[in-house]
Parts: structure tokens; C-alpha cells; sequence
């Protein structure tokens, strides 16, 4: 009932579009920018080192994320706090021996489950820390994470080797007694003994508490876990290829483009731009991640990074610009459109006044972050910000997987 | 590589990057168009001093608008409409032939009192027009009264003449007639078929909450209805009621403001129960024969209360 009386006319908010196109390869890369922050590069990984596809470069100390590895023949050409630098080469007969050595792994035929499994996988850099969760029952959320992303219709329909192979290495893995498989219920989808909950398909709901509400029936039920089906594809490609994940898939979207790529992690949204013939004009905004949830980019040299959900193009003109002081004007939009049932209003006012403590008092631990607020908002407030400033300064951290927060921190702890 | 040619620049903002498109502006102009049809038969039924009074009234506001903006010294907010669409909506109800000093007052008191000394536009605690009404009502009863203004004309004041003539009176104005604003009444609250109209198109494009609508619809008719059917021969007809004075205007256009209403759709349909009824109240068993723009004005100041009445956040048990 809802829906019919808030203002999500936008046909774009619909998570089911028919695609299920299957995923062409992205550009090689000609130079890469992969996300180290927290890993630990390898001693032998320095500046001007050639390196390899599938080159083990560094580690992180979490058992659950996975390792860093070049998706390139090339050269590192910096190391920095956050990123390491490879740019292209022309592999020689050496660096081409080295990188032909690479041991393929055979996931399906080893023997280890459930926690056992985690090294093996965090090896072969994927992340487990959601994957394999401890919960009695275990969700896959079958949708599109945002509005304008398409990929997951085509891994559940057209990837179906991939997707299965990543089902069969989840059940080894994961100490959940069920797994549900949540998608959209105007999609036809069987699965040889999975357990198919069918979701509604309009955005927020593909948010993972929302998901998990439409499943259970519950809003945030005990020994429940969730796992996007991006992360169990990403399982299956790896047991599909037997090599260590260096690839992501993302939608690239534009207002008239929108096609799923697998692009190799750390590829510069510069070439993927190219590589998709979409024109930037100035005061385009680059976005990467979902249109309601993403983030801008400044430069054409950031890249895209394991877990990155797409890259999108929102031309200027299309939507109203943000201008830098907007008061709220008390439309309620945003209440009455928040699926958490907030009042964005007050949280985003607390937020810009600095009063973070009183966002407690409107429930700001309950927020799904689904960017609704802002996507209604007549003032063009940034709500969603002001809301993740809030969060930030008063020491939340969402644990995404489960849409559950940490205790309250008092004060003079 | 793109990022080669310097002149490329991107913009950056905060997430999210689609909109739904509405602004401030767009709003105003929403209201504007529904009130258009108010304002062409307030012309029509009054002519030219009709117009004066609105034209003077929205020009009064615009500019004591810009003048506290750079008083204040903050950008001038006047570019989305919003004091254009209050002094339409101030005009609304004068008297055709209120005296320009007495325009003047009204739209300055309103602006002042009613918006910018709160911040301007959505920090109002009560609504913007009907401060300016009511200082005006309060201070220049007789300037503000129809009758008296109003003298060269064949329209009747169907309130006076319940009020003064009895209920077979009252009854025997037909519909048709307060529909189409033949009655004297403040100059665009009168024009009742068109204020419908305009309220409808608000409704359905999404500008004002159905809830307070209905709520105010309901919360003044109910009572009146009941009244008539237990004893129709003391009692004028909840048509009759909803089409004079200014209860539709209040409901459609003043109750609606949502800065002064409460945001969550139980608070909201309470609000508008609670105005309905107090508009009710104050002109069944009050001295003013309208009753509906204080009835607003009162009901605004409750809003906070119906704030507390909201639903529980998700998952909070």
C-alpha cells in the first residue's frame, strides 16, 4: 500500500529488468590501481618489480578478506598507504614463464569444509568474512543491490555453470543449516534443492534488512545472515577458473547506456569509460558503486575495486544540482518515503548542527542507509551524508551483513 | 586516456546521484497553477480591484522577503517562488476591496512574523498567510469584514445569512451559486469550485498529504452532517458549511503547509481530525461566523504533539 502513495514513480527503481545478457570482458587494463589499505605487501613486491597475472602481491591480516593479486602482466610503479600502482608491460619469455606457472586449484576436489575452507579461499583472494558468517540460516540476496545495477538477473539465469559452482562451494562453507535464495518474484528461477524465497522487486527492497524482513517475515531476526549474490559468484568464478579472483563484475550505466562487464580489479574508470564509448561532458558526475548509495569521483584515474557494484555516468542537467547551503524546509518527503520509518528530516538537521548525540533519540541506528531521503529531498539536501556524518562521528559501523550495530558508545568511554 | 585533457572537470556530491526532480521551486509553481483557477474567478466575480489586492499582496511579500534576506545577509531566497505563492495565498483572503494600507500591513506583518524572523521557508511555525490574516482580522475588523467592504454588489454573504436569517434562508442558496463564488466572501476563499479544482490537482501530484486533507474534510463535515440530520430545521447543510467561508481553502491550501503539519500519515490524519473538528467547534458554537483560519492557526501549534505519534522504527522492538 505504501508504495502506491509515496512518490516512487520512476520506473528506474524497478530491480527486474529482463537482462540476462551474459557478461562480456572488460578492457585490458593499461595501468591498474589496487586497493591495499589494511593488507600488508609482500616483501618482494617493491617499486619497478614486474609482476604477473595471479601474482600473490600482498595480505591481509583479517582471515576472512582476501589477498591482493596483479590481474596484469607489468611494473609496479608505486606503493602508496592505500594503493599499489602497475602499469602495463609487454611480458618477456621470463615474465611469461612465470606467469604460465601459475598452479591452477581445483576447489570442487579438496576436502575441506566449513572454516577449513577459509585460508584456501582467502589464498585465492575472496572474501569470506559474509560468506561464511555464522547463522542458522543464510540468505542469498538475489537482487540487484541498486536501482540501475543489472547483473544480478544474468549470474542467477545465464552464468548458471558459474552460480552453481558458487552454491555448491557456499555449502561448504557456510555453517548455515539453510540457505534461501531471495529473488524477485516476478522471476522465473528453479535451483536443484535450494530453498527459493520470492521478494518484492522495487527498490529499497533489495536493501539487506528489507530482504531479510521480506523473508523471515521479521524485522532484524536472531541467526539470520545475508550475502549478496555478487560474493557467491565471485566464489563460483573462482572455482569455475581455478585461479585467484582478480576480477569484478559491475554495470556500467550512462542515460542511455547500461551493459555488465567483468572488469579486472583495479582498472581506472577512465579506460572502463572509454571502453564503453561513453562521451563525458564537463560537469558530468562519475559514480562508483550504485547510484543511490555510491560515491562521486574526481579524477578519471580512480579505480574500480573488488565489490564495486557499477560505474555510472549521471550527466549534468539531468537531475537538480546541489547547492552548497539548503536549509530543510520541513517537506516530509523524506519521512514519508524512509522504509525504516525515520524522520530523515531531524537526523539530517542533528547531523548539520553538530548535535549527534540526539540522533540516538531518532532511532539513527535503525537507518538502512538505502539513500531514499536524498533521492526526494525538494531541497537537495545531501540527507544520506549528513546521516553517514552522523554515524561516523558517533562511532557506528553498520556491519552490513546483518543491518545490526554495534552497543552504544557512551560518552568518556 | 580522458583525464589527459585538463578541461574535463567532473563535479562531485554527496550520494544520492538520482533525483526525483522535484525542488522548492517546482513546488511553488505546483501551487501557483492550482491556485490560478481560484484567482481567475475571483477576477472574474469581483474584477480589477480583485486583482490589485493580489497583484499588491504578492509584490508587498516578494519584496519584504528580499529586503530581510539582505537585512539578514543571506542569499536572497526569493527565486523559489515561495513568497509569491504565500501572498496569493494572504490575498486570498481579503475582501476584494480592502484599502491598499491595509494590504500592505497584512503582507508585511505576514512575512515578517510568519516566515523570515524563523528562518524563512519551512521554519515557520504557523502558517505564513494566515498571520498575516490574522493580524489584520484582530487589528482592522472592519476593513476586513466583506459586508461592510463589499457594498456595491448583488452577492449575499451566506454565513450572515445564517447567522442572521435563519436556516430556511441559508438553505435556499443554491450550490451551484457558492460553487461558483456568488457569495461575499474574502476573495479567493469564495471562489469554492475552483479552490476544489486546484486542491485536487495538488493532491494528485503529490504536493499535499492526502491525510490532513481528508482529515480537515471529515473532522468539519461529519459534525455538521450529523447536526443536520438529527434536527434539519436547526441545522444548514455540511455542503453549505464546506462551500463558505474558507474551511475548503484552510483544508486544501493552509493546513497542508507541511513545515506547520506533522510528517508521519497517523499524526498527519490526527492533525487534520483535530483542525476539521475545531473549525467545527468555533463556528457552530463560537462568535466567529468562519472560524476556519483560526481553527488552523490553533491546530498548528498542536502539530509537535502529533509528531509523537509515529510508528516504531525498523527492528526496534
Amino acid at each position: 500500500m505504501k508504495e502506491h502513495f509515496t512518490m516512487l514513480t520512476d520506473p528506474r527503481f524497478c530491480l527486474s529488468n529482463g537482462v540476462t545478457q551474459r557478461f562480456g570482458m572488460g578492457p585490458m587494463p593499461k595501468t591498474v590501481r589496487l586497493n591495499r589499505e589494511g593488507f600488508a605487501v609482500d616483501a618482494a613486491v617493491k617499486k619497478k618489480t614486474l609482476v604477473y597475472p595471479y601474482m600473490h602481491l600482498a595480505t591481509h591480516p583479517a582471515p576472512g578478506k582476501g589477498d591482493l593479486f596483479s590481474p596484469i602482466y607489468g611494473t609496479v610503479t608505486d606503493i602508496t598507504e592505500r594503493s599499489v600502482f602497475v602499469d602495463a608491460v609487454e611480458p618477456d619469455e621470463e615474465l611469461k614463464k612465470l606467469g604460465e606457472s601459475v598452479e591452477k586449484i581445483d576447489l570442487l576436489a579438496r576436502e575441506e569444509r566449513g572454516e577449513d575452507l577459509v585460508p584456501v579461499l582467502k589464498g585465492l583472494g575472496v572474501n569470506t568474512k559474509s560468506l561464511g558468517q555464522k547463522c542458522e540460516t543464510l540468505i542469498v540476496n538475489c537482487l540487484n543491490p541498486d536501482p540501475g545495477v543489472t547483473w544480478a538477473e544474468p549470474m542467477l539465469l545465464s552464468h548458471t555453470k558459474t552460480f552453481a559452482l558458487g552454491m555448491e562451494m557456499l555449502r561448504r562453507l557456510s555453517p548455515a543449516k539453510r540457505i534461501v535464495l531471495a529473488i524477485p518474484s516476478n522471476m522465473k528461477f528453479r535451483h536443484r534443492d535450494v530453498d527459493i524465497a520470492r521478494v518484492p522487486y522495487h527498490y529499497p527492497a533489495s536493501v539487506n534488512a528489507l530482504v531479510i524482513k521480506s523473508v523471515t517475515g521479521r524485522e532484524k531476526p536472531e541467526g539470520v545472515g545475508i550475502v549478496g549474490i555478487h560474493n557467491v559468484w565471485s566464489l563460483g568464478r573462482v572455482a569455475l577458473t581455478g585461479y585467484p579472483l582478480v576480477e569484478t563484475v559491475i554495470t556500467i550505466g550512462s542515460l542511455i547506456h547500461s551493459g555488465n562487464y567483468i572488469v579486472r580489479d583495479g582498472s581506472t574508470i577512465g579506460e572502463l569509460i572509454d571502453f564503453a564509448n561513453i562521451e563525458l561532458q564537463p560537469g558530468d558526475t562519475v559514480v562508483r558503486g550504485g547510484p543511490l548509495r555510491g560515491e562521486s569521483l574526481d579524477k578519471m584515474d580512480r579505480s574500480i575495486t573488488k565489490g564495486a557494484s557499477g560505474l555510472f555516468i549521471v550527466e549534468s542537467g539531468t537531475i537538480p544540482p546541489m547547492e552548497g547551503h539548503s536549509p530543510c524546509v520541513a517537506c516530509g518527503s523524506c519521512s514519508a518515503i524512509c522504509p525504516a520509518r525515520l524522520r530523515p528530516d531531524m537526523l539530517s538537521r542533528y547531523a548539520e548542527f553538530g548535535l549527534h548525540d540526539r540522533c540516538y533519540d531518532e532511532y539513527i541506528t535503525s537507518c538502512l542507509e538505502c539513500g531514499l531521503c536524498g533521492y526526494v529531498c525538494i531541497a537537495r539536501r545531501p540527507v544520506l551524508q549528513y546521516i553517514r556524518l552522523a554515524k561516523e562521528k558517533l562511532g557506528l559501523k553498520l556491519l552490513k551483513t546483518a543491518g545490526v550495530y554495534a552497543e552504544r558508545v557512551k560518552q568518556g568511554e | 586516456m580522458k583525464d589527459a585533457t585538463p578541461t574535463l572537470l567532473l563535479s562531485m556530491s554527496a550520494p544520492p546521484y538520482w533525483h526525483c526532480g522535484r525542488t522548492v521551486f517546482k513546488r511553488s509553481i505546483d501551487q501557483l497553477i492550482a491556485l490560478l483557477p481560484a484567482a481567475a474567478m475571483a477576477v472574474v466575480n469581483w474584477g480589477l480591484p480583485a486583482l490589485r489586492v493580489m497583484c499588491l499582496a504578492m509584490a508587498v511579500c516578494v519584496a519584504v522577503e528580499a529586503i530581510c534576506c539582505w537585512a539578514m545577509d543571506r542569499k536572497s531566497t526569493i527565486d523559489d517562488f515561495t513568497a509569491v505563492v504565500a501572498g496569493l495565498l494572504y490575498a486570498f483572503m481579503l475582501p476584494a476591496g480592502a484599502p491598499w494600507w491595509i494590504v500592505v500591513i497584512g503582507a508585511v506583518s505576514a512575512m515578517l512574523f510568519g516566515k523570515m524572523l524563523f528562518g524563512g521557508h519551512g521554519n515557520n511555525p504557523l502558517c505564513t498567510p494566515l498571520i498575516g490574516w490574522a493580524v489584520l482580522f484582530i487589528s482592522f475588523p472592519v476593513h476586513m469584514d466583506p459586508n461592510i467592504v463589499q457594498t456595491a454588489t448583488s452577492f449575499i454573504d451566506p454565513l450572515a445569512r445564517l447567522k442572521y436569517f435563519g436556516v430556511a434562508e441559508a438553505n435556499a442558496i443554491p450550490v451551484l451559486d457558492l460553487l461558483l463564488g456568488h457569495q461575499i466572501n474574502a476573495l479567493g476563499a469564495g471562489q469554492v469550485g475552483a479552490l476544489l479544482l486546484g486542491g485536487i490537482y495538488l493532491l494528485v501530484r503529490g504536493q499535499i498529504r492526502w491525510q490532513i486533507v481528508i482529515g480537515v474534510l471529515i473532522g468539519a463535515g461529519f459534525p455538521f452532517a450529523y447536526l443536520q440530520m438529527t434536527d434539519p430545521a436547526a441545522n444548514a447543510s455540511a455542503v453549505f458549511h464546506m462551500c463558505s467561508g474558507s474551511i475548503l481553502l484552510c483544508a486544501f491550501f493552509m493546513a497542508t503547509e507541511p513545515c506547520t503539519a506533522p510528517a508521519v500519515s497517523a499524526g498527519m490524519l490526527c492533525y487534520g481530525l483535530t483542525c476539521g473538528l475545531m473549525m467545527f467547534v468555533i463556528r457552530h458554537f463560537g462568535s466567529y461566523s468562519d472560524g476556519a483560519p483560526f481553527a488552523v492557526l490553533v491546530t498548528s501549534l498542536l502539530s509537535p504533539y502529533f509528531d509523537m505519534i509515529r510508528p516504531k522504527p525498523f527492528g526496534v522492538k
